[in-house]
């Protein structure tokens, strides 16, 4: 059965799908998520086992305000690389700003391994803990899910969200129609780093420990897994691929030593029968008539 | 913000729009453009994360559970007699190198608690199950096998394969109070981490010195030596600190320092930088597969001399990577599959006879050596009545100590823990390689035993 510590797991899932959804949603391709997840999480677990005024306790536990505002802190500074990143790489498109992000990616983690103060391959262990057990850790993660929702459901009926759209549909057509296509993109990118910096910090704390592996390709890969299973046209499409994928693995354990097989067969059958994930746009409004007899 | 009406149907995707700041655009509100109500598609959304928001809900709810710590321990001869020992190793991911070794040693030693000759009048074993799980070789899947264990009640937890895996697991069996005995952490701090966590596997700063000391005992001329180390790898990189510290301790510097990814699996480029520097002594610190790639390569490329690697390639698999490469490298070891005692004759009996191909390693003989521990700990402690009328939160505490306060004779050799749980161990070893005239097999011949006196350090 799925426990409060697997479920947090699946939590930070969801939250990076998300993360990896937003620059998709403006149709671009940008794989540099797990680039401000791993800066968001260095920075909380150097701020929480090197800065002495945020209160780590000598038996391992931290100040619950302490916590939070490294969540902000991790994704304020996510975002202000994404700006500063942002400009250069999002006039690429398409296979080459993948590129370019995956190379962000390496860059970050050839960084944290060697930075002096990054504690090298091992990493930075012993981060103190905010909560006693697991559990503590699910209404933040939770409460971060509902807001990374909300600004993704608000953003299908306000302006940038409709412009995003704009952009993935045909850029040309919407810069023609007058829509500043680079700061669309740039928004999209800074939001999907600023949720990303969080989610790290968050993870930070909940692993216990944190080195230049958390964010490598291989988890880029994963998280695009995440979208590309749940669907890219909604935010609830990324959300629920990272929720199943990330305990699917553990959900498959008493089939044994077959279990990644498994694993591996879902992912590979998962886009042949469902080529645009499991949550489209047709089964949000079948969802959303559900119920109502009449048609409009 | 000029903003003329929209010539199309509110809904559909655009509007004439310049993006006012972030902050801005989240708080306007854009009714103007906006649909009356919600379309079909925006309450489809938000009933879907109703029902995604009720799932998670409910998950939470279920994954609520009685603590197992709190149940009582049944007497031995009950019908449900038997506590669990667990096992989370990597069977997966790049560490399985290391775990299918240690899943064998498990084995052996569960084969061996079973065939323990009983003396006459020794009291009824307590019976022991084991759970073994997939740790995968990364944090993650590390945490959510320790969670699955102690949620079963595990009495107590052997693993995980890493140490930075055990960086993000050790805390949680800590903060339950579930004891957990590493048998291939060679980091430093793990004991650290709380009082309930052991290792059976020495520390490098321990055995990492003595392969060097015995190159430079068969050379004492050598002053110029080239270190190669995997600068990605938690394991190498802090080997390689050792290597270099004694190396320095010995009035030697490095005449090059190469530095490679865990993913290397060509070294030309490294070698050649190396070899022009002229080195008499090669140290590697790199794991199985890229440290046997790279002694080829260093011995294609026309390297002559002593080859002295660290504990990553520690194990039989190097020998079809290296083949006839692979002779005469020096590496220390704290296992010797020569130590004559009967406790390691018998885990090789075990080993020849359920895998006839299976070379006795360290890794497979300190999984061994962290069951027979923890077994040896458990019938210690339910002779002396420590497992009557307890629950198993007392009896985890109870045989945190029991276990601490004993010594063993295992095939590692003598061995005991310090009160932190940090391993004393008694021998260490300096072994060459010696490959088969075929190349394609081989040993590890041991040509130094070191007594220390103190293996903690």
């Amino acid at each position: 059965m799925i426990d409060h510590g697997l479920l947090v797991q699946m939590l930070i899932g969801a939250l990076l799908g998300i993360s990896v959804y937003l620059p998709l949603a403006t149709g671009q391709l940008s794989l540099a998520t797990p680039a401000f997840y791993a800066v968001g999480g260095t920075l909380a677990a150097l701020l929480s086992t090197r800065w002495a005024a945020l209160g780590a306790r000598v038996d391992g536990s931290f100040p619950l305000p302490s916590f939070l505002l490294e969540l902000v802190l991790g994704g304020a500074l996510a975002g202000l690389l994404a700006l500063l990143v942002g400009r250069l790489v999002l006039r690429l498109q398409g296979i080459y700003l993948a590129i370019a992000t995956i190379a962000l990616v390496e860059i970050v983690r050839v960084a944290i391994l060697n930075l002096p103060f990054t504690g090298g391959a091992v990493g930075i262990f012993g981060i103190p803990q905010p909560f006693p057990t697991a559990a503590g850790y699910l209404p933040p993660a939770l409460a971060l899910l509902l807001l990374a929702g909300w600004v993704c459901q608000r953003l299908e009926v306000m302006a940038l969200g409709r412009a995003m759209a704009a952009v993935r549909e045909d850029e040309l057509a919407a810069r023609c129609m007058g829509i500043a296509t680079t700061r669309v993109k740039l928004s999209a990118f800074v939001l999907s780093a600023v949720l990303a910096g969080s989610t790290g910090a968050l993870a930070a704390h909940f692993l216990n420990t944190w080195n230049a592996r958390q964010g490598s390709f291989d988890t880029a890969v994963t998280m695009l897994a995440f979208v590309i299973l749940g669907g890219s046209r909604s935010w609830l499409g990324p959300v629920l691929g990272g929720l199943l994928l990330t305990a699917l693995p553990e959900l498959l354990r008493p089939v044994g030593d077959v279990r990644l097989v498994l694993f591996g067969l879902v992912i590979l059958l998962g886009p042949a029968l469902f080529p645009q994930g499991l949550v489209t746009p047709a089964l949000l409004e079948r969802l959303g008539r559900w119920g109502e007899g009449s048609r409009p | 913000m000029p903003q003329r009406p929209a010539p199309w149907p509110a809904g559909s995707v655009a509007t004439a729009y310049h993006p006012p700041s972030l902050a801005g655009s989240l708080t306007s509100s854009p009714a103007t453009t906006l649909p009356a109500r919600p379309s079909w598609r925006e309450r489809g959304a938000l009933r879907l994360s109703a029902l995604l928001a009720a799932g998670v809900g409910a998950l939470a709810l279920l994954g609520q559970q009685a603590e197992p710590a709190a149940r009582a321990v049944p007497p031995a001869d009950a019908p449900n007699g038997a506590l669990t020992i667990g096992a989370v190793i990597a069977l997966t991911g790049n560490a399985n190198l290391y775990g299918q070794d240690q899943r064998v040693g498990l084995s052996l030693a569960r084969q061996w608690a079973q065939s323990r000759p009983r003396q006459p009048g020794e009291p009824p074993l307590r019976p022991l199950h084991f759970q073994l799980q997939d740790g995968g070789s990364d944090e993650a899947t590390a945490i959510a096998g320790f969670n699955l264990l102690i949620r079963q009640g595990v009495l107590a937890l052997i693993g995980p394969t890493l140490s930075q895996q055990a960086f993000a697991a050790d805390p949680i069996a800590q903060r339950r109070g579930v004891p957990v005995v590493a048998p291939s952490n060679t980091a430093r701090g793990i004991p650290q981490i709380g009082s309930f966590i052991s290792r059976v596997s020495a520390q490098s700063s321990v055995i990492a010195p003595l392969s060097i000391s015995e190159a430079l005992r068969r050379d004492p001329r050598i002053r110029r030596v080239a270190v190669f180390y995997s600068q990605d790898d938690a394991f190498s990189t802090s080997e390689t600190a050792i290597f270099q510290r004694t190396l320095r301790a010995r009035g030697l510097t490095p005449v090059s320092v190469q530095r490679t990814q865990l993913a290397d699996n060509d070294f030309q480029i490294p070698i050649t930088a190396a070899l022009q520097a002229d080195p008499q002594l090669v140290v590697i610190s790199i794991q199985a597969v890229g440290g046997g790639n790279l002694v080829r390569q260093l011995r294609e490329l026309g390297y002559r001399g002593p080859i002295v690697v660290g504990n990553g390639m520690n194990t039989a698999n190097i020998y079809p990577i290296c083949q006839r490469w692979c002779d005469g490298i020096l590496i220390a070891q704290a296992y010797s599959p020569e130590l004559d005692t009967p406790i390691n004759r018998r885990f090789r009996e075990l080993l020849r006879r359920s895998s006839p191909d299976h070379a006795p390693s360290q890794i497979t003989a300190q999984a061994f050596t962290a069951y027979q521990v923890l077994f040896e700990a458990v019938q210690r402690l339910q002779r002396r009545g420590g497992l009557q009328s307890v629950s198993l939160g007392q009896a985890r505490k109870a045989l945190m100590a029991e276990l601490l306060a004993g010594t063993y004779d295992t095939p590692l050799g003598p061995i005991r823990f310090t009160p932190d749980g940090e391993l004393v161990q008694g021998r260490f070893y300096v072994a060459e390689v010696r490959m088969d005239p075929g190349g394609r097999s081989g040993r590890f011949a041991l040509v130094r035993e070191t007594a220390s006196g103190d293996g903690a350090q």
